[in-house]
């Protein structure tokens, strides 16, 4: 498999800031490439430099073995990009998706055509004419990604595409990714912190800790088995430091933040990081009566579907990464936004 | 919504277009003829009726008047950006041919200053002189009992007062740091509405006067009438072609609005106008005054205030005349002249 | 006094049925002074503001500022200066632009340039800043991004142009100085109430303020009404 472009040693600086250092990376042809990182981690960057939007600090960008690092005209006759946030003109949803065909001045039955066809592609046919701005957030980044395939560039890169969108529409944009992929051939590099999502999606993946890629292989690489770098992006969920102290019943409480108290089965004074999985974590529509010593009130601030499964982000106080069954997850009714309890055992409680 | 503004805007852009193309055409191959006068003169309206009647007569000349005070209008030619001025300063007009800025002087209409004042007269300067008029108002403005108000803008009827209060033997420099006189410095309507305001005393062209009691704005009275103390004299200078920062000036059309000035018609024009509105003229035209003896006494008044070393325009001061004369004082008024000098 | 304004807006409204051809032609001249003098200062506003609002580049901050302290510029002021230099015997004399509908419009155009120009980089600033980005994502040249933003702040553009009309439409000090308020050449309304009440004609004078008010007033409410549908 060739590669369509290939990544040498950027580094990318923000005055004082390393946001990249020595990044490596090949994108194969016709490929779901999955940047896989926590926020902070370089994926944004990384894309944008690849979509020409931004010029490296310093290495190069290999296409058929010429360097085109500083051709950001190329670069971005080659890829085009999908922002974490949506981005619109405010305009109805024909002129925002007619806008790169516009530019390269195509004639307005051709417009018209493609237009619908891409519509059709994001499933939001006969949205012509609404405008933009009244749409859902899910909508809106459906819009967008139509608005890109449009262009019909080689290369289709998107950020993190799914964040802060509701369940119905993650899945309509996940499956046309899929589709998309499949059908027209078409090579993306999507960025992910979501590791359920990178791991329904990616063919390739590369994971990106710091600014720099730690890990590059196959899904079944990097899924397929215990994985020390995996564990790291992993572990960034519901991981929590704080000053740890031995109460009277033998039990340790771990001050995370001014109102969040997290009790554990362990002993120990002083610093402390902790982990919780995901999985040990109950998610509750209302407060119930059990042993667990540690209930906390939140909301749903991201979801994640992954078939049977649900992922759920969840903001109480701290962020923590939940799962939850897609049958409950309906019965309860919940989605962005909803209030849970989160309830686990003192005993799940892990010392890092 | 944005086609609606599109239409708006190009309805705008018509409204430039229209308004530029109906400029272009009513100016279009016309030579710009630039008046600097006085404001007084101005505000009367007498010279929108003067330039009809000369654009009919020379449909290729554009008048343009531009009013400001007499010190200001004379200095606008001066920096070359008129061609011709029509002010009533005596003394500025011959530092203006003098300095080498002007020439053919003709003097082409007179008529009188007043003072007015409240009706009950405070002051009580009824009947009195206009010198005499202004030292009882200085010693009821001390005592508290009158006020004063003064263009204080430098045109001529700001320089004629000063004038009347030297004849006094006043200082207008000690004067304004009083407080029974008022400097409005500004123009004459807004002058007399503050008089009018402050219940006091001002110096006035009769025109003026007029047309504002006529128009309600002022229930100022005249409290001392026309009088040889009080003439006022309106001047024409061409500006000099030969000076050379004005070599620009339109010269012959300059002089064809001088020529047009002093012509029976126009001098007919200058004794009828303000008649059907205020019951008596507002000017009085000076050049059959001038040539004839119609009226002695004020050619005579004409000729001592407002000729110029002898002469309407000094000989030297002449250039390119044509057909216009200039008159002169005979040998015999020239000494009765020189001994009013001395 | 209260007759006097009365008299005034009865006359106002009188004039305006009239169909007086001097009154017409003065509105009609100002209409195109102001007008002219808009598309001008349009003309090298619109870069300015799309250069200040776009870019970032040192001294920035300094010439949004410098433009901001200019938009109160007192109109006499700038009037004097222009005054000075277009006179014959001013540096830009051999034009012979002085007392002209031209110098007039130049004068309001270099008048209003500080309100275009502040306000459409206030518009263009506060457009989202990667829509930049996505234009120039989906194959936008650097100047077809720049329109993009631009038709963006749209809104924005039209309140700036309509607000520096109606500045340089309403304004005296540059029409008077420049223009000379030369009758059937450059008397403009606003020059024209100066004249009037200079001649004592109050009434007529606030006949003409009516008007110039009612044309003012019409021009935001249109503009107003369309941009917020």
């Amino acid at each position: 498999m060739s590669a369509l472009l290939e990544v040498r040693n950027i580094a990318k600086s923000y005055g004082a800031i390393q946001a990249l250092q020595d990044v490596n990376l090949k994108i194969l042809r016709g490929k779901i490439t999955v940047l896989l990182g926590p926020s902070g981690s370089g994926k944004t960057t990384l894309l944008r430099i690849l979509a020409g939007l931004e010029k490296p600090s310093h290495g190069s960008i290999l296409c058929d073995g010429e360097d085109i690092a500083e051709d950001s005209d190329l670069l971005r006759q080659k890829a085009t990009m999908v922002f974490q946030k949506s981005v619109f003109f405010n305009a109805a949803v024909y002129k925002n998706v007619a806008y790169g065909l516009k530019v390269k001045g195509y004639s307005n039955s051709q417009i018209k055509d493609s237009v619908r066809k891409a519509l059709q592609t994001v499933r939001l046919e006969g949205f012509e004419n609404r405008r933009t701005r009244n749409l859902s957030g899910g909508e809106q980044q459906r819009v967008s990604i139509a608005r890109a395939l449009i262009l019909e560039r080689e290369l289709l890169l998107l950020d993190e595409p799914t964040v802060n969108i509701d369940p119905r529409n993650v899945s309509i944009i996940e499956a046309t990714i899929l589709r998309v992929n499949r059908n027209q051939k078409m090579t993306i590099v999507l960025a992910t912190h979501n590791m359920f999502q990178a791991e329904a999606l990616s063919e390739r993946v590369a994971i990106l800790l710091e600014g720099t890629v730690r890990q590059v292989g196959t899904n079944q690489q990097i899924f397929g088995t215990s994985n020390k770098h995996l564990a790291s992006v992993t572990r960034l969920d519901n991981v929590f430091s704080g000053v740890s102290r031995i109460n009277k019943t033998g039990t340790s409480v771990i001050k995370v933040s001014e109102n969040l108290r997290i009790e554990a089965s362990f002993r120990k004074s002083g610093e402390a990081t902790i982990y919780i999985k995901p999985e040990d974590i109950i998610v509750s529509a209302h407060p119930f009566t059990s042993s667990a010593r540690n209930v906390f009130q939140g909301s749903i601030i991201e979801v994640s579907d992954l078939g049977s499964v649900m992922k759920l982000r969840v903001n109480a106080e701290k962020k923590f990464l939940v799962q939850i069954t897609k049958r409950s997850f309906t019965e309860m009714g919940l989605n962005v936004g909803s209030t849970v309890f989160l309830t686990f055992k003192a005993s799940s409680v892990q010392h890092v | 919504m944005k086609q609606q503004i599109g239409i708006v805007l190009i309805a705008i852009a018509i409204v430039v277009i229209v308004g530029g193309a109906w400029i272009l055409i009513t100016t279009q191959g016309k030579e710009r003829l630039i008046v600097s006068t006085t404001t007084s003169l101005y505000e009367t309206g007498l010279l929108d009726v003067l330039d009809a009647q000369f654009e009919a007569k020379h449909p290729t000349i554009n008048v343009s008047f531009i009013s400001q005070g007499t010190g200001l209008a004379i200095q606008t030619a001066m920096r070359g950006d008129a061609d011709m001025i029509l002010v009533h300063d005596v003394a500025r007009e011959k530092a203006f041919l003098n300095g080498g800025y002007g020439v053919n002087r003709k003097i082409v209409a007179y008529n009188y200053f007043v003072i007015v004042g409240p009706d009950d007269d405070p002051a009580s300067v009824e009947g009195l002189d206009p010198v005499n008029a202004l030292l009882a108002i200085k010693a009821a403005g001390e005592s508290g009992e009158a006020l004063w108000v003064s263009r204080g803008d430098d045109s001529g009827t700001h320089a004629k007062e000063k004038r009347l209060w030297i004849m006094g033997g006043e200082n207008t420099s000690l004067l304004r740091e009083t407080s029974w006189y008022l400097e409005a410095g500004t123009g004459m309507t807004t002058t007399l509405n503050l008089a009018d305001e402050k219940r006091a005393y001002t110096l006035c062209d009769l025109g003026s006067y007029l047309n504002n009691y006529v128009l309600g704005n002022i229930d100022l009275e005249i409290v001392v009438e026309a009088g040889r103390d009080t003439l006022n004299v309106y001047g024409v200078i061409a500006c000099d072609p030969r000076n050379e920062g004005l070599s620009h000036v339109k010269f012959d059309s300059a002089m064809k609005f001088i020529e047009f000035l002093v012509s029976d018609d126009v001098q007919e024009i200058f004794a009828e106008f303000g008649i059907s509105a205020f019951g008596q003229p507002l000017f009085n035209p000076a050049v059959e005054v001038l040539e004839t003896d119609v009226n002695p006494t004020t050619a005579s008044w004409i000729r001592e205030q407002a000729f110029i070393e002898g002469s309407e325009c000094p000989l030297e001061k002449r250039y390119e005349a044509g057909d216009l004369t200039f008159l002169n004082i005979t040998f015999i008024f020239q000494s009765i002249w020189r001994e009013s000098r001395s | 006094m209260t007759n006097i304004i009365l008299d005034g807006i009865v006359k106002a409204f009188q004039l305006l049925l009239s169909l007086d051809p001097t009154l017409y032609s003065i509105v009609l001249r100002s209409l195109y002074v102001s007008g002219l003098a808009t598309a001008m200062a349009t003309l090298w506003s619109l870069p300015i503001a799309a250069i200040l609002g776009l870019k970032n580049f040192p001294g920035k901050r300094f010439i949004r500022a410098s433009f901001n302290a200019f938009l109160g510029v007192p109109t006499v002021v700038l009037g004097l200066i222009l005054f000075l230099l277009l006179s014959r015997s001013g540096p830009l004399g051999m034009f012979g632009l002085l007392f002209t509908p031209l110098a007039i419009s130049i004068g309001q155009a270099i008048l209003i340039t500080p309100i275009i120009v502040s306000f459409i980089t206030s518009a263009i600033e506060a457009i989202d800043v990667e829509l930049r980005d996505l234009a120039r994502t989906l194959g936008s040249t650097e100047i077809q991004s720049s329109i993009a933003i631009l038709r963006e702040a749209f809104g924005g553009v039209t309140l700036a142009l309509i607000a520096a009309f109606n500045r340089a439409f309403a304004e005296l000090g540059v029409a008077m100085m420049l223009g000379g308020n030369i009758h059937g050449l450059t008397r403009l309304l606003t020059t024209a109430i100066a004249l009037e009440t200079a001649r004592g004609e109050i009434a007529f004078s606030i006949a003409l303020g009516v008007i110039l008010v009612i044309i003012v007033y019409t021009f935001s409410i249109i503009l107003n009404y369309l941009r917020r549908n």
